[in-house]
């Protein structure tokens, strides 16, 4: 299937990702492409099973130490009294767009 | 900067070899580490495997090792080994920035399982190398830094993701490196560059450690200079490890027991839908020549088929990019990495600091994954995908009821020039038709030289085992290469200076 200029920008929105006009363009070509490719995918036959189960142990369900708050915080761009500062949440923003 | 100049020198021995002469006291780990970072240096200016040299850290771990040595203990299998890890493996107090730009300043505060266990049996890592950022890439031309370029001609891609692990290994600098395998990123590098490049079966190694791309086919291995080197490599870091949950408890097979007991009375399926006429014309003659190697070498050859191997990229870029666009959620801005400046919100850090973090490919990828998870497009596809995956699945162990193990090449062509598929995606994505599927069902698979094209680039051969069945893959890798004559040589060709109107980045 092609890809419009705004099945890109939707899909930018879901993925917290902005394009110039110019970038758009080319996205939505080269995408559009790589779907028609993918689309061979409905000439096969399968069909969807359950999730297999690893079979794997399952872990203990105990409290172990993570890592401490200092060092993660250190990797942190910007952190005051033992928390992440981020810019101000607008009411927009709350719910995924 | 030739490969005479390398040969004679400590680092051009096999990894078995440098660790036995350190170990005796024949060679002290300083003198193996000065020789490994001589010879990269070399190098490098042409190559440009490494994105940072840990020389001074290296020095410490391997004075440590004489000193232990001295003192009469014994350090391990990689005693005094120096080794390139992908920029992927997170070592503490290093950045694992995947090459991306995202990840500036990003310092990790712990070690990767698969890294702890090379330290423990004495490796000497001396830098992080180059890759596709988040290993998304077939030419490591994605790395958000440079390009690194093949060393048998200095006008081609190494292959990718494991771009820069590969080009250390084959200019020589290392006799092994590390990198991570999620659809092809050890064994395609590995075919170009003319070593050997080695993913375990799913769950073999811990993941712990790792930066995600797509959690249910990434694997960390080995890329080495012979099939014994990768050998040595990879069972040092297989093995259980409760902090990867999806990493097996079963136990290890010791794959050097055996491995030169040869392949007499195996049973070989060569895969029907190798289509010769897809193949370059090197790479078909090299397939058939192959075939006769093995066969001649004790094997039985016999053809088995699965049909869906022609649907092997389009469900693997399918699945991989789902599984990215989740796992790339983290990078936001907000805990580690880069952060952009000025955002007036929350909203407007996490696009701007993705927007501007993130590579062509890496955006195109979470693209993509997004699209196939959306609403509307889930069932048709990631549920196709999974579905089709599935059959694939049945097909291959239907596959494997004929046969011991499944040969392959590795890639459908050699090693190309760097830009000549850069503006295509779709071009790039499908020289990974035969990487991929061992990939999605989880499956040992083995990259191993197995001759030269026309132009004098490396060929490759794939062999891919069942599950968990490492050690008779690397015996048969074993019985090939005895087989042949393979030494990685690799030629220089277009350097620098030589070299008109190539793009460089």
């Amino acid at each position: 299937m092609a890809l419009t200029i705004e099945d890109v920008r939707k899909i930018a929105t879901l993925s917290r990702l902005r394009f110039d006009p110019e970038e758009e363009e080319r996205f939505a070509g080269q995408l559009g492409k790589i779907v028609g490719y993918i689309d061979q995918l409905h000439g096969f036959a399968g069909t969807i099973e359950p999730e297999r189960s690893p079979g794997l142990p399952e872990r203990a369900d105990a409290v172990v130490p993570g890592l401490p708050r200092e060092r993660f915080l250190a990797n942190a761009p910007e952190a005051r009294d033992g928390f992440l500062v981020v810019a101000e949440v607008k009411p927009s923003e709350t719910e995924g767009s | 900067m030739s490969a005479a100049a390398a040969a004679g020198s400590l680092v051009s021995l096999s990894v078995e070899e440098i660790a036995r002469r350190i170990q005796a006291g024949e060679a002290s780990a300083i003198e193996v580490l000065e020789d490994s970072l001589a010879r990269t240096a070399e190098v490098e200016p042409e190559v440009g495997a490494f994105l940072e040299l840990w020389a001074d850290e290296a020095r410490e771990r391997a004075a440590q090792i004489d000193a232990r040595i001295a003192a009469g203990e014994s350090v391990g299998s990689l005693a005094g080994v120096p080794l390139a890890l992908k920029d992927n493996l997170s070592l503490v107090g290093h950045t694992p920035g995947c090459a991306s730009r995202i990840l500036e300043g990003y310092i990790a505060p712990y070690t990767a399982t698969a890294v702890e266990r090379l330290l423990a049996a004495g490796a000497v890592p001396i830098g992080r190398a180059n890759m596709d950022e988040f290993a998304m890439g077939s030419s490591c031309e994605n790395s958000g830094y440079q390009v690194t370029r093949n060393p048998w001609d200095l006008a081609r891609v190494p292959g990718g993701s494991s771009g820069g692990p590969a080009a250390a290994v084959a200019a020589g600098g290392v006799p092994l490196s590390f990198g991570s395998d999620t659809g092809g990123s050890i064994r395609q590098p590995a075919a170009l560059s003319g070593i050997v490049g080695f993913k375990p079966t799913y769950g073999r190694v811990s993941r712990h450690g790792l930066v995600a791309f797509a959690s249910s086919t990434d694997q960390i291995g080995p890329l080495a200079r012979s099939v014994r080197d990768a050998a040595v490599g990879y069972a040092v870091i297989a093995g259980p490890d409760a902090r990867d949950s999806t990493c097996s408890e079963r136990l290890v097979e010791n794959p050097l027991l055996g491995i030169e007991d040869g392949i007499r009375g195996l049973r070989i399926g060569s895969l029907k839908e190798v289509d010769a006429s897809g193949l370059a014309p090197a790479n078909a003659r090299c397939w058939y020549e192959s075939l006769e190697r093995l066969a001649r070498a004790g094997a039985e050859i016999v053809e088995v088929s699965v049909p869906s191997l022609a649907a092997a990229i389009a469900v693997y870029y399918v699945i991989a990019t789902c599984e990215a666009s989740a796992n790339l959620a983290r990078f936001d801005g907000i805990r580690y990495g880069r952060r952009a400046a000025g955002a007036a919100s929350l909203g407007e850090t996490y696009i701007r600091s993705r927007s501007e973090g993130f590579g062509a490919e890496v955006k195109r990828r979470i693209m993509l994954g997004t699209f196939a998870l959306s609403s509307g497009y889930y069932d048709a596809y990631y549920g196709r995908a999974r579905a089709v995956l599935e059959t694939m699945r049945r097909q291959l162990d239907a596959a494997f009821t004929r046969c011991d193990l499944l040969v392959t090449p590795t890639s459908p062509t050699g090693a190309f020039r760097i830009g000549e598929r850069s503006d295509d995606p779709l071009a790039m994505y499908l020289s990974d038709i035969y990487t991929t599927p061992a990939s999605l069902v989880g499956l040992p698979a083995l990259a191993l030289p197995a001759g030269l094209d026309e132009d004098g680039m490396p060929l490759s051969l794939q062999i891919t085992g069942r599950p968990f069945a490492e050690a008779q893959v690397f015996r048969a890798g074993r019985a090939f290469e005895a087989a042949g004559e393979w030494r990685v040589a690799p030629t220089f060709r277009n350097r620098a200076k030589d070299r008109e109107g190539v793009p460089v980045r």
